[in-house]
């Protein structure tokens, strides 16, 4: 395959950022409800993920990589077995088990459980498929000699309109 | 949905994932190949939805036919497309000996298909008092999707052992990268 240079097709940059706010608010409804309706943890931080392997498509994959924090995304990717764990043990604090919710003094206290741990679970999932898609991408990037700034400097403005011309993806 | 209908869709879907799986093995181009395969998580997502798990059938559709699809195109992107690569592979250069292997796997596999119960059979461990257990319990506690309450509150551990190998593979795919630092 030629490596064509990366070009801005406007059907699918719109397209991708219209559906964008509503893939991304169904991938947390999808978190949220777990407990409630069809998803969880899993299902929601894959579909939000999905989503923004899609904008990385659509945009340019080294400028969606410019505009993710890595400390934000080291903690996400950490959050799953921290707050699991922390929820775990909160049951044994409280005289109870390992995974025990329910002695813990709140109203359903096996609701609000599970739901922090889904949360946990969908940052974890969605935080992993990022960073490897990103890295993976970064990973086969051709070197090019005109820019050596590191990837989280070269942060564009969010509309994209053309201020940081950022090369060959894709 | 009348039985009639779900069985003609369940057939449709899966000749539909038949055919495709049997494409995808078969197409000569690479990117072809990986289109393919999304349609096939995508006929196999609609038959999770079908057959009464719509849980499944999400993970399926995002992993499988998104995310995946992602990584695989990203992969061959950095290929070099042959340049005379339309229809279906040459009979001549697909291998006998592998032929007799996937033959014999997909017979013993069928060969299994006769000791599964029949489909909403009674007396299968599915309806077990474990089962019932879990239904009624889970609905006291205020956790109306099962599937969720059996992941988190009864077999927790199993969840929390999976989050931390999500974490751990995450870790050591980016080591194996030489890339500890993330985006």
């Amino acid at each position: 395959m030629t490596r064509t240079p990366y070009a801005d097709s406007p059907v699918v940059t719109t397209t991708v950022r219209l559906l964008a706010p509503f893939v991304l608010t169904y991938g947390l409804f999808t978190l949220f409800h777990g407990t409630s309706s069809v998803g969880g943890g899993f299902q929601g931080g894959v579909v939000a993920a999905a989503m923004v392997v899609t904008v990385a498509f659509a945009l340019g994959i080294r400028r969606t990589a410019a505009w993710l924090d890595r400390r934000a995304l080291a903690a996400l990717v950490a959050a799953g077995p921290l707050v699991f764990g922390a929820v775990a043990l909160t049951g044994v604090a409280l005289g109870g088990a390992f995974l025990q919710f329910d002695v813990i003094p709140i109203p359903k206290a096996t609701v609000y459980a599970t739901e922090a741990v889904e949360v946990g679970i969908g940052a974890t999932v969605a935080a992993v498929i990022v960073v490897l898609f990103v890295r993976i991408a970064d990973g086969y990037e051709e070197p090019d000699p005109e820019d050596d700034t590191p990837v989280d400097r070269v942060a564009g403005p969010l509309d994209g309109s053309g201020a940081t011309e950022v090369p060959a993806d894709d | 949905m009348t039985l009639a209908l779900e069985a003609a869709l369940s057939v449709a879907l899966l000749g539909f994932v038949l055919a495709v799986a049997a494409l995808t093995a078969l197409v000569r181009d690479v990117l072809t190949a990986v289109v393919v395969f999304a349609a096939y998580s995508l006929g196999l997502a609609a038959l999770w939805v079908l057959y009464r798990a719509p849980d499944v059938g999400l993970t399926e559709a995002a992993v499988g036919a998104g995310v995946t699809t992602a990584l695989f195109l990203l992969a061959i992107s950095r290929t070099v497309r042959p340049a005379n690569d339309e229809g279906l592979v040459d009979r001549r250069s697909v291998r006998p000996r592998s032929l007799l292997v996937a033959g014999v796997v997909t017979l013993g596999l069928l060969a299994t298909v006769p000791a599964l119960p029949p489909v909403g059979a009674a007396d299968t461990a599915a309806f077990g008092p474990v089962a019932e257990y879990y239904l009624t319990d889970a609905a006291d506690r205020g956790v109306d999707n099962a599937v969720t309450a059996v992941l988190v509150v009864y077999r927790g551990f199993d969840t929390f052992g999976e989050v931390t190998v999500v974490f751990a593979a995450a870790v050591a795919a980016l080591a194996v990268l030489g890339r500890e630092a993330l985006a």
